[in-house]
């Protein structure tokens, strides 16, 4: 493979502060929490700056009935190794959570409340069938996530775009944004016939692009995983569930994105100040708050 | 009746495990494989009927998707088919996970010898592979012999009916618990027993214990609980507690140090008093921040008003020796348990690296029993398992490569983590045990793992070390466990807590018993991972990811509550007292009856001679050679070399940005590719304070000088700070010293009085600059035996000793992370300064060690020159006048210059001429000195005033400019030129070493 560089993060990368007023509000979010998840607490931390009141929830407790779902508008399946990852990405936490309460969360998506899946969270929607959904459909699996074609974990960031003409609710008035990646089973595959079918119903949510924002057309390491169409992250047909393996949680300020020190000093020169205020990340979870707020 | 699942991805799929082992096959052996495709195999050893098997097939084990599967062998095509599986008694931790997932699929309960075992079987195809070839692949690529088990089938001897057959590596000992007693009639029959039992007794202690054991008031008392002579399980306790690992016996010795050019004598009683304890306490009463030191399982300092951060450091030295993904994966997840522990317990936010192996193309006719590229692949894996799946970030690391280490590798872990100040109002840092407060084990089960594991790390490596002590650490049941004892520290529950590592349940028993002076341990409670171990090997077996934890009896309740909540084992097996003894009794028999007093006295002080032979009296000198003139070439030669290239693969797997604190990375820069000076994370995610970290290892310098060596090595991990806008106002440091044997022996250690001298001569630098920099040590270890003996082409065996190695931590806090800079360049047309004093200082420098001299200049640091120069600097940094700011490290300032380059994708047009130095020099010694002290900052030119006025009186020069045109030029002393390479020529030598790993 040719050995491909990876050029700079242009300068335009980090998000120019959102001014939005949150008022507290009853939005609640339940991040999930136990078993070998980790991404727990920053997911909590995203969801209170995007206006929301998050409660990490330990699965067992919405096993034995201690905290129910239905006190809760969104519900996050958040990253980490959950049972370690040993017998293939999210199986087992979706094997645990199908027999339990599976049908208590399907309930959940049908009364209209949203779900997102991170990483090992996107892993186990997949595995639960939520995603991708088709035809209503929240119990098949249908599409995979496998083993990174490079064989092995990887931390980087990656330069996606968003969907315009997607139903995912998550995404609403984002294009382009730079996530972290950190996953060692990220490669999205599915059979030809359900890719395009995701493709037609818009559910093709996030893609990997190259630095000038056009699709990576699998090149490594702008295609991080060797993804069937680059695809990062996809969402049921009425794009209230979304999974994605990028990190948005882990952009939470603005000094998360790898390039601030270039920005600062950039905008330092043109008299700029430095950026405040929701994060590209954020406004994942943002948009999340606003639907609930405003449906 | 066992049942076995193979399961496979789909056929037109593209393998990647089997693709990168077809890879490895080809770079490491020369082996061409066709197509290697892999088969995991899931051994269900249980009754299940025909229905649950087919449930557990279809809905945990098959991805249908992409996967096939069957209980019948998978009809896979193959030439030879290698199958790979645990020896008996391994951790199998995705046999583990499976247990789980079948009984909350089916609803069942495995009984006691029901269980789950996985393996792995290759199919590979390829033309004219022969028996042999086969057995290199799976012993010295598949498997290591130590933990693992393998077999071989070619495809005529293949019955597709029968597979594998059945291998079931299920534990039956057939055992019954023992407890013997041993004879104090002598010291020599002791000792014998001591040799036979594998104690590792220290030849010199042993009459301390015999007159234990043999006095009357004592005797009189271990009658009354039915007890004479010592008994096993009581030899093996004070065997652990007095070993080197655990007791820092030779850190606590008396050193005869003679100078022997001057004749100057000096004795100094403890090396840990006198260099490490006496300074730390000093520093501790001048400065606030410094919360806990020097008692704690690890230290404690503030980093706000609210919450304190918690550091510790170790090395997992001669288990990563003999099987590298275990023990480096036991190494971290262990070292995180030494936060969990410290205070009522901690938050891990964060771990680091440092590895210290032979080369990785060694070639030579020494043979280790793993050859380094082996050994460091299997290194990194397991850190990066462990830490991943820890959900703790690895944030830095480095690599050193010597033949130094093939004797036994080097496998550095620290660990971070974060309190609140206050628990319910009580300082999080302080525990204490009252008597009546339970004693209970939380996470993994016990077994024969791990044992002698303490002592092991105490002897030099031969062929004969036991394995036994190979382990393979198990992130998943820890962090359960973490996120368990958070959860109860934060309710108020736990009154003291302590990891269970090296000595298990003898070392966190018998230690935390001090606090209330006395414990009682039903040792029949331990929960075993299987039946027939004997008492002694409860207590001290070394089994992973166990915590002791002490709790008010009122608590127990709520405690085991949310226990069950996070999927944790907990078991109460033993009550605190006051009675000044270890009280060990199983089934209700006492097998062991300790006064803890013994051992905190009477136990004879080492002793060690240590000679020095100066620099000068060993004939060193520096080399005699005449300026290069193709310095571009030579500058593109340096940056490839193993200990100057880039590492980017291993950094790139590790998750470093988990917790979403992440300020500074390990990788920055326009291409995210450089190596930054130091990790800054936000650990407290709705504060703008960043905690700094760095570390750094220098051990070449000591092939001139240990004191030098470790001057230079705190030096560099205090300006990697500075560099990333730490201030020194609070900088805390570990030191990590992993050293060659010290006790001479005029056959097996003939230098041992030279490597003391060099010990003493590294703790007394240690101690200079802590005080001149003002660092206390918060945490510090030691590794004490760092040789191997390592066969020849004749049978023969040589001893191999590391380069006397100490890798030093420093943390520091920053007040507004928005301030802290990297290293790239920022901007065409920037001035760039050189800050600090280049002196002819190229001993043991990397530049010399590419001509294959040693020299005699080791770089000194001037710690009062340097002190003013760093805190002018962060003054810069603070008032944010600075664009780039990097400290000049191994390789000198050719070297970083190119980092500057590269980081920023700019050009630098610099000038020696203007270089600061104390005398004038070459242009090679200018380009490739080491001298210590300096930095490389590049400045908006708008601001070169405020910035030039800062460092008024200092050694500061601009020396160039920074260039649109990516290239790096320098001109020499005189104004002509003496290289110009394009940043991308830079690059690529820099990156090739290790690009295609």
């Amino acid at each position: 493979m040719p050995h491909i560089k990876n050029s700079s993060h242009p300068a335009s990368s980090i998000q120019d502060p959102v001014s939005s007023q949150h008022p507290a509000s009853a939005v609640k979010a339940l991040v999930l929490t136990g078993y070998g998840l980790n991404c727990d607490h920053e997911t909590a931390y995203a969801f209170e700056l995007a206006g929301a009141r998050a409660e990490r929830v330990h699965i067992n407790s919405l096993i034995d009935g201690s905290r129910r779902l239905a006190d809760f508008q969104i519900m996050a399946f958040v990253g980490g190794f959950s049972w370690g990852d040993d017998h293939g990405a999210g199986v087992i936490q979706a094997v645990r959570m199908r027999t339990t309460i599976g049908e208590t969360i399907i309930e959940f998506v049908e009364d209209g409340n949203l779900v997102i899946g991170i990483c090992n969270g996107f892993q186990a929607l997949v595995n639960l069938g939520l995603l991708p959904g088709l035809d209503g459909d929240y119990r098949s699996r249908t599409v995979a996530l496998s083993t990174n074609d490079r064989g092995r974990f990887r931390n980087d960031w990656v330069h996606l775009k968003a969907n315009p003409e997607s139903p995912c609710v998550f995404t609403r008035g984002l294009q382009q944004l730079d996530l972290p990646i950190r996953h060692g089973e990220g490669k999205l595959y599915a059979e030809s016939g359900v890719v395009d079918r995701l493709i037609a119903g818009g559910q093709v949510v996030l893609q990997y692009t190259l630095p000038d924002g056009t699709l990576a057309g699998g090149a490594f390491p702008f295609n991080p995983n060797g993804s069937v169409h680059d695809i990062a992250g996809i969402c049921d047909p009425t794009g209230r569930i979304f999974g994605l393996m990028p990190h948005p949680e882990a952009y939470n300020h603005w000094t998360n994105h790898p390039g601030w020190p270039r920005e600062k000093e950039t905008r330092k020169r043109r008299g700029l100040p430095t950026p405040s205020g929701p994060t590209v990340g954020i406004r994942v979870f943002q948009n999340a708050v606003d639907f609930v707020r405003n449906r | 009746m066992p049942h076995r699942l193979e399961i496979a991805l789909k056929s037109d799929l593209p393998d990647a495990e089997g693709e990168g082992l077809r890879q490895k096959a080809k770079d490491y052996f020369g082996l061409h494989l066709e197509t290697v495709r892999t088969v995991s195999i899931v051994t269900l050893d249980a009754d299940l009927s025909e229905d649950q098997l087919g449930r557990i097939r279809e809905e945990i084990f098959t991805n249908p998707v992409i996967q096939v599967s069957s209980y019948d062998p998978l009809p896979i095509d193959f030439d030879w088919t290698i199958w790979v599986g645990f020896r008996p008694g391994v951790r199998d931790n995705p046999g583990a996970t499976a247990v789980e997932a079948v009984e909350d699929l089916l609803g069942i309960h495995f009984g006691k010898d029901d269980a789950v075992y996985t393996s792995q079987r290759y199919c590979i195809l390829g033309d004219g592979l022969s028996i042999e070839a086969m057995d290199r692949l799976a012993g010295e690529l598949l498997a290591n012999d130590i933990i693992q088990q393998w077999k071989i089938f070619e495809r005529a001897d293949w019955d597709p009916a029968v597979g594998i057959g059945w291998i079931i590596p299920r534990v039956i000992l057939n055992h019954t618990p023992t407890v013997s007693a041993i004879t104090v009639a002598s010291d020599e029959a002791l000792r014998k027993v001591s040799d036979e039992r594998n104690l590792a007794l220290n030849p010199a202690d042993i009459p301390t214990i015999r007159s234990y054991f043999l006095d009357a008031r004592v005797q009189s008392e271990r009658s009354r609980e039915h007890l004479n002579e010592p008994t096993d399980i009581e030899l093996e306790y004070i065997s652990q507690a007095r070993s080197d690992h655990c007791n820092h016996n030779t850190f606590q010795g008396l050193f005869r140090y003679r100078d022997v050019g001057t004749g100057r004598e000096e004795v100094v009683d403890s090396l840990f008093k006198t260099y490490i304890e006496t300074p730390t306490r000093r520093l501790q009463a001048e400065k606030p921040w410094v919360v806990s030191v020097l008692w704690d399982n690890a230290g404690v300092g503030r980093f706000d008003d609210n919450h304190a951060y918690v550091i510790t450091g170790e090395t997992h030295n001669s288990p990563s020796n003999m099987e590298a993904y275990g023990g480096a994966i036991t190494g971290i997840v262990g070292i995180y348990r030494d936060p969990m522990g410290t205070g009522k317990g901690s938050k891990l936010i964060m771990g680091s690296f440092g590895y210290c192996v032979g080369y990785r193309d060694y070639t030579g006719d020494l043979k280790p029993h793993l050859h380094p590229r082996r050994l460091l692949d299997g290194v990194i894996e397991g850190v990066r398992d462990g830490g991943n799946k820890s959900g703790i970030p690895t944030t830095f690391g480095q690599v050193v490569f010597h033949p130094g280490y093939m004797g036994k590798c080097l496998v550095f872990v620290t660990a971070l983590g974060i309190m609140p100040a206050l628990i319910e109002g009580e300082p999080a840092d302080q525990k204490t045990i009252l008597p009546g407060d339970l004693a209970i084990m939380c996470g993994g089960r016990v077994g024969k793992d791990g044992i002698h594991g303490v002592t092991a790390a105490s002897e030099t490596f031969t062929e004969n070390t036991p394995a036994g002590h190979v382990q393979i650490g198990d992130p998943y049941t820890q962090k359960k466990m973490h996120d368990f004892l958070l959860e109860t520290r934060d309710e108020g529950l736990i009154r003291f807590i302590t990891d269970n590592g090296g000595g298990g349940l003898s070392s966190s028993i018998g230690e935390s018993a001090r606090f209330s002076n006395g414990c009682h341990v039903q040792l029949e409670k331990v929960p075993l991972k299987y039946d027939g171990l004997d008492q002694w090997e409860i207590w001290i077996s070394e089994s992973q990811e166990r915590m002791t934890v002490v709790i008010d009896p009122k608590n127990l309740d709520r405690f085991m509550a949310l226990s069950r909540k996070h999927g944790v084992e907990s078991t109460v097996i033993g009550t605190y007292t006051d009675s000044g003894k270890i009280h060990i009794t199983y089934d209700g028999r006492t097998c062991a009856y300790v006064e803890l007093d013994l051992l905190t006295s009477g136990f004879p002080q080492w002793k060690f001679d240590a000679e020095w032979y100066s620099p000068d009296i060993r004939g060193l000198f520096e080399p005699v050679t005449s300026e290069p003139d193709r310095y571009g070439q030579l500058l593109r030669d340096l940056l490839s070399r193993p200990n100057v290239c880039s590492r980017e693969w291993i950094f790139r797997q590790y998750d470093h940005e988990v917790q979403g604190g992440s300020v500074i990375k390990p990788l920055v820069g326009a291409e995210r590719d450089i190596p930054s000076d130091a990790a800054v994370l936000r650990p407290v995610l709705d504060s703008s304070r960043g905690l700094a970290f760095a570390q750094a290892l220098l051990p070449a310098y000591s092939r001139i000088d240990a004191y030098h060596m470790t001057t230079c090595t705190i030096d560099e991990a205090v300006r990697r700070l500075i560099a990333v806008g730490a201030g020194l106002d609070h900088i805390a440091g570990v030191d990590n010293f992993c050293w060659p044997n010290i006790q001479y022996d005029p056959v097996t250690n003939p230098d041992g009085t030279f490597k003391a001298a060099q010990l003493v001569r590294s703790c007394r630098a240690l101690k200079d600059l802590c005080l001149a920099y003002g660092i206390p040590l918060l945490s510090g270890k030691d590794s004490m035996y760092v040789d191997g003996n390592l066969r020849g082409t004749y049978g023969e065996t040589h001893k191999v000793s590391a380069l006397e190695t100490l890798q030093f931590s420093t943390t520091g806090v920053v007040d507004d992370i928005s301030r802290c800079v990297t290293l790239d360049a920022k901007a065409a047309g920037d001035l760039v300064y050189v800050l600090g004093v280049t002196r002819d200082e190229l001993g043991a420098s990397e530049f010399y060690e590419h001509f294959g001299y040693l020299g005699k200049n080791v770089p000194h640091v001037d710690p009062d020159s340097c002190r003013e120069l760093y805190q002018r600097l962060t003054r810069a940094i603070q008032e944010e006048r600075v664009a780039s700011a990097h400290g000049i490290y191994r390789g000198g300032l050719g070297v970083h210059l190119a980092m500057v380059a590269m980081g920023g994708n700019l050009g630098l047009d610099i000038r020696l001429g203007e270089l600061p130095a104390d005398q004038p020099l070459r242009n090679d010694i200018l380009l490739f000195s080491e001298s210590a002290g300096r930095f490389i900052v590049t400045v908006d030119p708008t601001r070169k005033a405020e910035f030039e006025s800062i460092f008024k009186g200092l050694a500061c020069a601009c020396v160039g400019r920074t260039t649109e045109k990516p290239e790096l030029t320098i001109a020499g002393t005189d104004g002509s030129k003496l290289l110009s390479v394009p940043v991308d020529d830079l690059k690529e030598a820099w990156k090739s070493p290790f690009q295609d790993l």
